[in-house]
């Protein structure tokens, strides 16, 4: 009798597991593979545990300028660009949460151009879509996203069902299969040059203050975060021709300062950085591939040099994965 | 709400849970507030409306009840004044003062229809024809005046037919309300697979015919003959897919639930007559408009020729409930006159059958008069989608003149994959109908199959679904077309 009155709930309740776990799985398999641009999260989960000697957070400026494998190459420091396209941080927040679970960097840096972001940007849905399922997700989507957005981010076939018709089984494969580390580290080179640079630099309207106070609670929250977990942050701009004005960014030195945040304003720095304006911007806020390698040598040395960063111990076996990156980084093309 | 929307996921599964955990007195209480809320979801103005149609509703029974003669008549007069003024203050004003200035610009006399900004309240031609019936029901003692006001509430606003059907009577739903039945597995299963099969329908047929039909309606004359008929037979199952997946999901909500509500489509596209189309087609407005329409004209007791005014009364007054424009007078005429002309050619027809040697119920006579019915029933489907008269007509001289076949296939609103996919997707309709015809419920069949194989048949079922259906990023849940009536 006592089966009997089970069966039932039992049955009921492995057909709905069934049912979740093929949806999930098809979720997955619908959902284009991400290798760069932004919100890279399979690689970066596939690093090994807190090998990482610091993280690199942010916009696309930062995906863009920061290439850790030429910081590697510069001073043996790991690192990875955990940014998105116009990532706010609001979802910057919740990136750290989720990084955090299986990296204990020495240093955290935040690109802040998000400091002059809306509430909400334009990229929610790669953003928080690509960030692995959890809690931390479930934050993101609930205060961190459209309201209207939810319902895909929640359910992602909502949003990638109708790529039936072009999905392949390779790429279904790939997106189902557990990712490997990738030689870009977060890092997206981009090729070209601005041809109106030399019309610049240009400047950036900031935010009205109620969102900028609003951006301001979630860097406070980001502090508190890394201080949590013992962890500095150090808030950066980088050389770029997309400038915010020059009273905007006073303001938020102090307003780091008061968060106690180590703040570094490199926006009008391209010229004693290395970087020639005219050869490295591929548009005027994010520098070209060749840019970013100057930038981030230089980076790599202001990292080691005023920020006392050091290499920490690594695997034989992870030692040789970046050494083999950066060979193969710097690998002439036939 | 709709039935497709992300929130209705979240309520239908809490609703149910809670209705089944609360004490049975309490139980009609919260179904209501569901409800309620269920429709507040579209805002206030969709429940004031519902609110006072209850509260006429329910007064005005209890006063028929106390009357008697002429009296009781000429409440009964004043109550139906009242719900058909409404709706016709709501819905058919605009287009009767539009009316009005064309009948009097044609007759040289100046007149400007007001532009009036009126709200449609979601559902208002379906709770006011229950409210109707049921006055109606009570006058004729057919049943006493519900004495509690909750049940007469929730008789009107039940959630899973308040906003398209099907029209419920007073008769079946209120004991059913009034003595829950308890939660049970195989209802549960039942409900759940009828809702997922009304899904398949809507989103994996009838939106994606709908762009389609919507590609080839909006410009007809750029399309072959040929593409444009196919559209037109593409929107007769449009729309079925899109108004019997509502009534599936509806019932299948009440399945779950434990109550039962008409059924409201038997395989129409089956039907050998239009009179037997309808008799099978949208079966709880049908049966109301017999009900309470035709046999009160006199039906067919009062002679042939006041048997088919009154099938043409019906038919035209069908039309208009549909909405407010000729296009839909022309089409319930079309449906009436197919039935005059049905009855009048009844013998003649007959008599060619035999000459030509085929029995009544011949497999090549009953194929060859559902094709008949199908082909005059898209004829007029025409006219309810064609939006105007006049654009009806020029959909129909896209039929006839012209090229046949004028573009590729990707200027259909659908490509080729998509047409293939829709294409099995019918078949898979046709098939579970034919089955349901021939050899009885599919449902029955299906849950009589061993549980790993229903378990495949209902995954597989529901992540075509997910995987084929129309929906996401810029989908309207709350596009379906009988949602406008």
């Amino acid at each position: 009798m006592r089966t009997s009155k089970w069966r039932e709930p039992i049955f009921a309740l492995l057909f709905l597991i069934l049912a979740a776990l093929l949806i999930g799985l098809l979720s997955l398999a619908f959902r284009p593979v991400r290798v760069d641009y932004g919100a890279v999260w399979g690689p970066y989960l596939a690093e090994p545990r807190d090998s990482l000697d610091y993280l690199y957070l942010g916009s696309s400026y930062a995906y863009c300028d920061v290439d850790p494998v030429e910081i590697y190459d510069e001073t043996g420091l790991t690192g990875y660009v955990l940014a998105g396209p116009e990532q706010t941080l609001s979802q910057t927040y919740w990136y750290l949460r989720e990084a955090f679970k299986t990296q204990k960097p020495s240093l955290a840096v935040l690109e802040g151009s998000a400091l002059a972001f809306q509430q909400y940007q334009s990229y929610t849905q790669v953003n928080v879509g690509y960030m692995p399922a959890g809690l931390n997700q479930l934050g993101a989507i609930f205060t961190a996203s459209e309201p209207e957005l939810r319902t895909g981010l929640l359910f992602p076939l909502y949003f990638y069902h109708s790529r039936w018709k072009e999905l392949t089984v390779s790429e279904a494969a790939d997106a189902l299969l557990p990712s490997e580390t990738d030689t870009l580290k977060g890092f997206t080179p981009v090729n070209g040059v601005f041809a109106q640079i030399a019309d610049g630099p240009f400047t950036r309207a900031p935010q009205p203050e109620e969102v900028y106070d609003e951006n301001l609670v979630w860097l406070a929250k980001i502090a508190d975060l890394c201080e949590k977990h013992g962890i500095p942050l150090a808030l950066v701009f980088h050389p770029t021709y997309s400038q915010l004005p020059a009273d905007t960014r006073e303001r938020i030195a102090a307003d780091a300062a008061e968060l106690g945040i180590s703040f570094f304003d490199w926006t009008e720095e391209s010229q004693s950085i290395g970087i020639t304006p005219t050869l490295h911007y591929y548009d005027p806020g994010h520098l070209n591939q060749e840019g970013a390698a100057i930038f981030s040598a230089w980076l790599g040395n202001f990292l080691t040099d005023e920020l006392g960063l050091s290499p920490r111990a690594q695997t034989a076996e992870n030692a040789s994965a970046w050494k083999w990156t950066v060979q193969e980084r710097h690998m002439v093309p036939d | 709400m709709s039935f497709l929307s992300p929130g209705f996921f979240l309520f239908f599964p809490v609703v149910t849970l809670v209705w089944f955990l609360l004490p049975a007195a309490s139980r009609r209480l919260w179904l209501l507030c569901a409800s309620w809320w269920f429709l507040l979801c579209g805002g206030p103005e969709h429940l004031l409306s519902l609110l006072a149609a209850t509260v006429v509703t329910y007064l005005g029974a209890r006063l028929l009840d106390r009357y008697s003669g002429r009296q009781r008549k000429a409440i009964l007069a004043v109550l139906l004044v009242l719900l058909f003024g409404t709706l016709f203050l709501l819905k058919y004003l605009t287009f009767s003062l539009n009316l009005l200035e064309r009948l009097l610009t044609a007759a040289g006399l100046a007149f400007s229809s007001p532009a009036l900004d009126l709200i449609l309240p979601a559902g208002l031609s379906f709770y006011l024809f229950m409210a109707a019936g049921y006055l109606i029901d009570v006058y004729r003692r057919d049943r006493p005046a519900e004495k509690s006001y909750l049940d007469l509430a929730l008789f009107l606003s039940c959630f899973p037919y308040l906003l398209s059907g099907p029209i419920g009577r007073a008769g079946s739903l209120l004991p059913q309300f009034r003595k829950p039945a308890p939660f049970c597995w195989e209802n549960l299963r039942r409900g759940l697979l009828r809702f997922l099969w009304g899904a398949f329908k809507k989103l994996v047929i009838a939106d994606r015919l709908g762009l389609m039909v919507s590609t080839v309606y909006a410009a007809p004359d750029s399309f072959g003959r040929l593409q444009v008929a196919a559209a037109a037979i593409a929107f007769s199952i449009q729309i079925y897919c899109d108004f019997s997946a509502y009534s599936d999901m509806a019932l299948g909500c009440a399945e779950v639930m434990g109550f039962h509500l008409m059924e409201n489509f038997r395989t129409p596209y089956f039907s050998r007559s239009i009179g037997e189309f309808w008799r099978r087609w949208h079966i709880s407005l049908s049966s109301w408009f017999r009900d309470y329409l035709y046999i009160p004209l006199g039906g067919s007791r009062k002679g042939r020729r006041r048997k088919y005014l009154n099938v043409l009364i019906v038919f035209a007054v069908s039309g208009l409930w549909h909405g407010a424009a000729l296009s839909f007078v022309v089409w319930g005429l079309l449906n009436g006159i197919y039935q005059v002309i049905g009855g009048m050619t009844q013998k003649a027809r007959d008599r060619i059958r035999r000459r030509l040697g085929l029995a009544d119920d011949a497999p090549f006579t009953i194929v060859l008069q559902v094709v008949i019915t199908f082909l005059l029933s898209t004829v007029a489907w025409v006219f309810f989608k064609g939006g105007s008269f006049t654009h009806s007509l020029s959909i129909f001289g896209a039929m006839l003149i012209g090229p046949w076949l004028t573009r590729p296939f990707s200027a259909w609103g659908l490509d080729l994959p998509e047409l293939v996919v829709v294409a099995l997707a019918v078949l898979l309709l046709l098939a579970v109908d034919l089955f349901s015809v021939l050899r009885g419920s599919p449902r029955q069949t299906f849950f009589s199959l061993s549980r790993p194989v229903r378990w495949v048949l209902a995954l597989a079922l529901l992540l075509s679904v997910l995987i084929f259906g129309v929906y996401g990023t810029g989908y309207d849940p709350q596009d379906f077309i009988y949602f406008k009536f």
